[in-house]
């Protein structure tokens, strides 16, 4: 199982309380939904092994509590997560408006500049919609994010959302660069071994 | 010859190429070559070449491997990447134009390039052919070889009509001794060279070399068309005299004698020891002069550099000049590599003697903590300290401590300037402190200006400049470097982690870290040294409620839940024993007594059923907005004071989160992983029913999860709209853990639960690290916080001389910096290579310095006259060579000449005194080679370039005019002829 897999990436979700981060993951780890999900207490943990592209990736997938309280525990883990999913629950506003302290959280406490942010609607597939597609578009590109709705209990977009941040970060440089784009060279003199550099005249 | 016949034209005839020779194949592959590169064909029809293009323009090179027989040769095309090839221009219809070659021969736009391939120096070709030798073959030396090899150029330029010249590489490499050949229609240039160790002296001069070329020409008209002659002498500068190297290796034996002691501590040094200029090139040009016009023989000369029309400098670098800041560096990391412990360097005795000190120590932590001693707040904690060490020292021979006694004082005192600080108001609640207000900004986020800089240690994952983990890095880098290498380094970290020590067992703050939870954005010891302050301040926090609650028992028995009292016994609460934190794993808050705790779990129980007497309210702290419990009581929602989680560092963190995930992703592992993290939850619930008596989990989860209450608007029996609240699905599945912990939560004040964060254990888990740090694993710690400091040095030596280069250098070391120290086990390789960038940022910065200093920037009043002297020197640096201004006239010229004067007067007289060194202007008259009594103001040029140029038919006097050129080097140790001579073939 573990042959052939190119990376482990450590993936963060991230949300309020009730949005459904737990759902969504149960969704793409084990493909099942359950209403009877409870509230997560403190971190959960989650692992699945997926390819894109041909790549395998292991992702390690970092299940947090939304309540306020949970909230100085939790940041502590958000170190070293080259991904993040931040979650909203399309039918209630406010889970979209605290986007923000989300955000500021995370410039907070990731030790990354490179992660890769997603952002997810869940509950689709409830009636009384309070946001439309539109206005979480606008914010992912605010804050240049990538963004998906979705519902973790018709399995709308799961899936995706996952494979679309995994083939995101593999794609950013910062995970596998190396060193060597245009530097400054502070000592230019003879430079060219072969040819004589500018003391030609005079040795 | 087989390859000339066309087999296409020639159907009926067999052509034999079985038995080609070696030779023919060579021919072969380097007119294949030829086409590959597609340089066949006609060259004319560009414009000549801009003047200076030579310079500004970019040259390339393309080479390829080319065998003769076994025997490897490269063959490397040169040339000048021009913008756009003009080729649609008038000349295009000249058929018969020379080729570029020849017409660059004449081109006077490029002479002397002051950087440039040496074949172009000497033909002013843009564009040529080397065939040379390859890596590891011998030089071709034999005058047979040689010939063979200029008929394989011949043969193939001919062949395939390229009109670039060609040259061989014969003779060692280092002689640079070419021959080529460069053909066109109807006519070719021959390029030839001598090249001899000593001048002869007929040809050592002006005159000798006209009569070589014209000899060489052999023109039979007469008159002569005239010779245009450049010339170029170049005096060299060794001797700067009195304006030598400015700086001084700072005085660091005076750096403990002054007042300011310590403070010296905090700062890098910075510059070169030598001088990182080493020699000063000055080229005094005569760019166009006629054959006649100027004397130059055995025996007069008219060529005074001071008359010069013409004058160009350039600065040789030292190669690498000692440098401060780079030493400093350097011998710090190579600190990294040791693999001494401690002990192993120290010796044992000393060690043993350190654990006498800490008996000391703690005699003086004794009278510190006696009870009945007079209130801290009078006692100095840092003379107690002092006097403790003081003691100890008189045991402990002097000369075997690696580090000084004052100089270790002077350090003790910069990184814990608290020490110092003697109170004097003693009246103030928090004198006990020890600790003057904290430095301003080391909260970090708050503060916009300078932003970019203070932010430094996130990138590089050091620790904030104003930090005690940052002073260290400076007071160890120092300590290596001046005051006992890595035996007094090994002591002062002794020393620290004592002090270390003394600060926990007496509750005093360690100075200089921003309070709160380790910021992981620091590197590890910086968290492990902030871990230590929240340890103390917990215990700090918890003995000053206990002997708050000494006095005050009664009085809070009387107000229960008093609300002042809420805040101040917020993470802590009265103990009865002065002992009663230490040691015990299972310790509470408070320790109750059985008879208390049997009361609280009887309380609980009859808070369980529901009914009953409600317990007193405890641990209040304050409202939740205007929110009323849900029980007709109507009683306020209190939130309550509770415990704080526990802080950590990254490696707990790390530890911490592989617990977590070795639990697996089953059911099992997630609930077990729920239920060890529930200890926080169930400590909150608790504290919330204490605060609130007769709570129910509605009203918990109201505070707690308030998403998980869901409101309703219904309308009640009347008509009116009332709301309706009910727990949300999930959290009334029955069974579920936020359930159970309710149900198993009793009503315990915060202050009175066991700790969550056991500050004892964490306090003596720190210490530990920190004592089994070996000097090497401190180094490797600490480097972040060094580097971070280098940057910001060179940043700040850098604002003051504004290099645009180095300012993009500081930038791309910080980002290289950056990228390696994130990493959990920065390569050593990469680390080299990031203070390598440092150290040559600091050579340049500091060859600014020494330019400024020679040319007298800065020091003259402002006007024109130093702008453009300011400007010429910063060009100095960035280019390889720069025009003077007015040349011998200009305002750099004069001081260029008051530079040689005085060096030749140093060199060629006794010392004089300075105001004899008459200002040299363009009054001066006198000659340089007129010796006579006045020592010549400079010294003998140490390169003449003279450069002949003509145009003339040849071999015949009916032949075509052609351009003609010999390019005349003569040095001390070193003559050459480089001659381009251009024949009519037409008739020939």
């Amino acid at each position: 199982m573990e042959e052939g897999i190119l990376t482990t990436l450590k993936i963060l979700i991230i949300g309020e309380s009730g949005v459904g981060k737990s759902s969504l993951l149960l969704r793409f780890t084990d493909d099942t939904f359950d209403p009877d999900q409870t509230a997560t207490i403190g971190v959960d943990f989650k692992v699945k092994t997926i390819s894109v592209e041909g790549n395998k990736a292991k992702l390690a997938i970092w299940d947090t509590a939304g309540q306020e309280r949970f909230r100085t525990l939790t940041p502590s883990y958000y170190r070293g997560a080259q991904g993040v999913i931040l979650v909203y629950d399309v039918t209630q506003r406010d889970t979209f408006t605290k986007l923000d302290n989300w955000l500021n959280e995370l410039e907070t406490y990731c030790t990354r500049n490179d992660l890769v942010k997603m952002l997810v609607g869940n509950k689709i597939d409830k009636e009384n919609h309070e946001l439309d597609r539109n206005e979480g578009l606008k914010f992912a590109r605010k804050h240049s994010m990538l963004f998906i709705e979705a519902s973790a209990k018709t399995r709308d977009g799961v899936q995706c959302a996952f494979e679309e941040l995994v083939e995101k970060i593999i794609q950013s440089p910062g995970l596998w660069q190396s060193e060597g784009h245009g530097r400054v060279h502070l000592t230019d003199e003879d430079a060219g071994g072969g040819s004589c550099g500018g003391y030609c005249s005079l040795v | 010859m087989a390859a000339d016949s066309d087999p296409e034209t020639e159907v009926f005839e067999i052509t034999d190429f079985t038995t080609a020779s070696e030779w023919e194949r060579f021919v072969s592959r380097v007119e294949e070559v030829l086409n590959d590169w597609k340089l066949i064909g006609s060259s004319a029809g560009r414009a000549s070449p801009e003047k200076g293009e030579y310079t500004s323009g970019t040259w390339e090179e393309k080479s390829q491997e080319i065998n003769f027989a076994d025997f490897k040769f490269s063959i490397t095309h040169h040339y000048l990447k021009q913008e756009s090839d003009k080729s649609d221009l008038k000349e295009e219809l000249e058929e018969d134009a020379f080729p570029l070659a020849m017409q660059d021969l004449l081109c006077m736009n490029n002479d002397f390039p002051p950087r440039a391939h040496c074949l172009v120096r000497w033909y002013g070709m843009r564009e040529f052919l080397v065939i040379s030798p390859g890596a590891n073959c011998e030089a071709i030396t034999s005058e047979s070889k040689c010939n063979l090899l200029l008929s394989s150029v011949s043969i193939s330029l001919a062949n395939s009509g390229c009109q670039v010249p060609m040259f061989v590489q014969i003779q060692q490499k280092w002689r640079r001794l070419y021959a080529g050949e460069c053909q066109g229609p109807g006519v070719r240039t021959d390029f030839e060279m001598v090249h001899l160790r000593k001048v002869p002296s007929q040809y050592n001069h002006l005159s000798g070399l006209l009569d070589i070329f014209k000899a060489k020409i052999g023109c039979s008209l007469t008159p002569l068309p005239p010779v245009t002659i450049a010339i170029r002498f170049t005096y060299v500068l060794q001797d700067w005299q009195q304006y030598s190297w400015p700086q001084q290796p700072p005085d660091f034996d005076a750096l403990l004698g002054g007042e300011v002691g310590g403070v010296e501590f905090g700062k890098l040094p910075f510059g070169a020891c030598e001088d990182p200029i080493s020699e000063l090139h000055l080229a005094t040009t005569w760019p166009h002069l006629t054959e006649g016009i100027v004397v130059d023989n055995d025996v007069y000369s008219d060529l005074d550099p001071l008359q010069a029309p013409h004058w160009s400098v350039r600065v040789r670098k030292a190669e690498n000049p000692q440098c401060l800041l780079g030493d400093f560096l350097n011998e710090f990391f190579k600190l990294c590599c040791r693999k001494e412990s401690t002990e192993e360097i120290l010796g044992r005795g000393l060690t043993e003697e350190e654990g006498k000190e800490n008996t000391d120590l703690s005699a003086a932590l004794s009278k510190l903590t006696e009870p009945a001693a007079a209130p801290m707040s009078k006692l100095s904690v840092s003379s107690m300290v002092h006097s403790a060490r003081k003691h100890i020292r008189r045991h402990r021979r002097v000369d075997e401590s690696p580090l000084s006694n004052d100089v270790l004082n002077s350090i003790l005192l910069y990184l814990f300037p608290d020490a110092a600080v003697e109170r004097s108001s003693t009246g103030t609640s928090d004198a006990s402190d020890g600790r003057p207000a904290p430095p301003p900004s080391t909260g970090g986020r708050s503060e916009p200006d300078k932003d970019s800089d203070y932010n430094l240690f996130n990138q590089l994952k050091s620790a904030p400049s104003d930090s005690l983990t940052y002073r260290l890095a400076l007071c160890v880098c120092l300590v290596n470097f001046y005051h006992g290498g890595v035996r007094a380094l090994a002591h002062l970290w002794q020393e620290f982690v004592l002090e270390m020590r003394f600060r926990w067992e007496n509750n005093h703050l360690v100075y200089g870290l921003a309070s709160g939870a380790p910021d992981l954005r620091c590197c590890l010891l910086h968290q492990k040294l902030q871990m230590l302050n929240c340890c103390i301040e917990r215990k700090r926090a918890r003995d000053e409620s206990r002997k708050a609650s000494d006095g005050g028992k009664e009085r809070e028995r009387q107000l229960p839940g008093g609300g002042e009292n809420g805040r101040r016994s917020r993470r802590a609460s009265p103990g009865k024993s002065w002992d009663s934190w230490s040691d015990s794993e299972d310790e509470f808050f408070e320790c109750l007594s059985d008879q208390e705790e049997a009361a609280a779990a009887k309380e609980g129980e009859a808070e369980k059923g529901g009914a009953g007497r409600a317990k007193p309210p405890d641990g209040r702290l304050h409202p939740h907005g205007t929110m009323t419990l849900l029980n007709p009581s109507t009683e306020p929602l209190y939130i309550p004071v509770t415990q704080e989680p526990a802080p950590m560092t990254e490696d707990l963190l790390e530890e911490h989160s592989e617990v977590l995930a070795k639990l697996g992703t089953t059911a099992e592992g997630a609930h077990l992983r729920a239920r060890m993290q529930s200890a926080c939850l169930l400590s909150d619930m608790e504290s919330f029913k204490a605060a609130n008596p007769g709570c129910s989990l509605e009203d918990f989860v109201r505070w707690y999860s308030p998403r998980d209450y869901v409101e309703e608007e219904v309308v009640d029996e009347a008509g009116a709209p009332v709301l309706r609240g009910e727990l949300s699905a999930r959290m009334k599945i029955p069974g579920n853990m936020w359930a159970e912990a309710w149900d198993t939560a009793r009503s315990v004040p915060a202050r009175r639960q066991k700790r969550l964060f056991d500050d004892t254990k964490e306090a003596e888990k720190v210490l530990h690290y920190l004592s089994v740090q070996k000097p090497a694993d401190l180094t490797r710690h600490l480097l972040p916080c060094i580097l971070h400091a280098a940057v910001l040095k060179l940043k700040e030596e850098e604002s003051l001389e504004d290099i645009p280069s180095v300012k993009k250098a500081v930038q791309q070391a910080t980002s290289h910096a950056s990228k390696q120290l994130r990493h959990p086990n920065p390569d050593h390789k990469k680390l080299e290579e990031v203070i390598s960038q440092l150290v040559a940022v600091e050579t340049v910065i500091a060859r600014a310095r020494s330019l400024k200093a020679k040319f007298g920037v800065g020091k003259a009043e402002a006007g024109e006259d130093s702008e453009d002297l300011e400007k010429f020197v910063s060009s100095l640096l960035e280019e390889p060579e720069v025009a003077v201004l007015g040349a011998g006239r200009g305002p750099a010229g004069s001081i260029i000449h008051k530079l040689f004067v005085s060096s030749q007067r140093a060199a060629l007289l006794a010392p004089m005194d300075d105001d004899l060194v008459r200002p040299g202007g363009g009054a001066d008259d006198r000659k340089p080679m007129g010796g006579g009594l006045n020592v010549p103001d400079f010294p003998p040029p140490a390169g003449r370039e003279i450069l002949l140029r003509t145009c003339v038919p040849r071999p015949a006097p009916y032949s075509k005019a052609l351009p003609q050129r010999l390019f005349c080097v003569l040095l001390r140790e070193d003559f050459r002829l480089a001659g381009a001579l251009s024949s009519d073939t037409s008739f020939f």
